[in-house]
């Protein structure tokens, strides 16, 4: 036994250890549109389920409503409720237009994280293709909630602080500031999400990982180790079922707050 | 992108796919699954509301109607005792008359009464005086042993009578002369 595992190099252990990501690119159907590649893969197959649990589970919460709710539909109508009075109106009422939105991404992010913790799939929000898309999504919906609550002209204006002293130098610097702030908005929220989901799977990986590396050191420690390593798996599988919800409401509830924070960019 | 797969950017497949698969359950999202989820929380909303609104009005009205009881349970208690206490004052005063019209009548009855025997002793008295003369004519005509014709016999019947009269009017001791001087 310790001979076969002592064999494992440090080559083979990486690779089982990203084996759930080097696996997100299989190709299970190649397509190609001017000359973009958008095969299906692992990937987007996942996404796709993903997005159907999500409808599915929304789609049946809203064709069962009775007067006298069940749980489910208590949990469906508590999902809206949490969209439209948490998510929504957090800087004014006219932002509650845009919860049906963020709602979505919420539910979708929360789907797709809790679905990337079943074994043998993919999880989607841990793609920073993914997460970079959404967060850029965001970024456009800020912008043009921003314009069309303000105008061009006081939106643009609204970067640069009032009052500034010199003006000549301090107010493309102060835009050039702000607009690298408004920047990394989009990135930052892409990487939170991103880096979560990923490394809360790695470490899992990993600490599964101690059993093949310890086997090839000493036979005694390779057996003892799963009684360490499991355990601290389990933790954090536990830990990642936290921060695949904390996650998703991070995502959605930051959405949220930049469309807000353009709508209102004048009155700052 | 990368081998590993960590960093896989840009994904293309994965980029297009998943703005479509975003964008269509979205569009389903909100066209089909919010609406009815919406009405149905703000129907229940309106519902608990009035409920709320119900169940004060009907409070109130029962307060209302349980103060309206008391009131009339009150003035009825008010009203019994008057109707109460002024029977029995009419009973005293009934009694009262009642006690009074007895005496009255008592005092009628024996005022008749006395009337009655007053009457009766005159009627009496008159006849037992016809009586008398009568039985004095009689007599003294036996006495006398004297043939009357009718026509003296009523005379001196009449003259006796009205020296009776006379007599009785100015006291009895005169009658008897008045008889005796008649026949004489």
């Amino acid at each position: 036994m310790s001979t076969m595992l002592a064999q494992m190099n440090p080559e083979e252990l990486r690779s089982e250890i990203i084996h759930t990501w080097e696996v997100g690119g299989d190709v299970y159907l190649e397509l190609s549109l001017f000359g973009m590649d958008i095969s299906v893969t692992k990937a987007v197959v996942f996404l796709w389920l993903g997005a159907f649990i999500t409808f599915l589970i929304m789609f049946i919460g809203s064709r069962v409503l009775k007067n006298r709710p069940g749980a489910y539909q208590v949990i469906v109508e508590e999902l809206y409720g949490f969209g439209r009075n948490s998510l929504g109106g957090l800087m004014g009422e006219e932002g509650k237009k845009w919860f049906p939105y963020t709602l979505t991404l919420f539910i979708f992010i929360l789907t797709l994280n809790l679905i990337g913790l079943v074994p043998n799939s993919f999880p989607v929000t841990s793609s920073i293709s993914f997460t970079l898309t959404l967060a850029l999504l965001t970024f456009v919906l800020a912008q043009y909630q921003g314009i069309r609550s303000n105008g061009v002209g006081t939106y643009v204006a609204a970067f640069v602080p009032p009052n500034m002293p010199a003006k000549p130098i301090m107010v493309p610097f102060m835009f050039f500031i702000e607009w690298i702030s408004e920047l990394s908005k989009p990135l930052t929220l892409a990487m939170r999400l991103y880096a979560n989901i990923l490394a809360g799977h790695l470490l899992i990986f990993i600490f599964l990982s101690f059993i093949l590396y310890a086997g090839g050191t000493n036979t005694w420690i390779g057996l003892a180790m799963p009684f360490l390593s499991v355990p601290m798996g389990l933790a954090l599988y536990g830990f990642e079922v936290f921060v695949a919800v904390l996650q998703a409401y991070i995502f959605a509830i930051l959405t949220q707050i930049y469309i807000e924070l353009s709508m209102y960019k004048a009155e700052h | 992108m990368d081998d590993t797969g960590i960093f896989d950017i840009p994904n293309t497949s994965l980029i297009f796919w998943e703005v479509i698969t975003f964008a269509i359950l979205l569009f389903l999202l909100i066209r089909y699954v919010y609406p009815p989820i919406r009405d149905m929380i703000n129907n229940r909303q309106s519902r608990i509301e009035e409920a709320i609104d119900e169940a004060q009005k009907t409070r109130a009205e029962a307060k209302e109607l349980l103060d309206e009881y008391r009131r009339q349970l009150d003035e009825a208690r008010g009203e019994s005792r008057r109707i109460l206490d002024e029977s029995r004052k009419q009973a005293e005063s009934q009694r009262a008359r009642t006690k009074e019209e007895a005496r009255e009548e008592g005092d009628r009855i024996i005022q008749r009464a006395r009337e009655e025997i007053d009457r009766e002793r005159e009627n009496t008295i008159r006849e037992i005086r016809g009586e008398v003369a009568d039985m004095v004519v009689s007599a003294s005509s036996r006495v006398i042993n004297q043939k009357l014709d009718r026509s003296e016999h009523d005379r001196l019947i009449q003259e006796s009578l009205d020296n009776l009269e006379e007599s009785q009017k100015n006291g009895g001791s005169r009658a008897g002369s008045g008889v005796g001087s008649g026949n004489a």
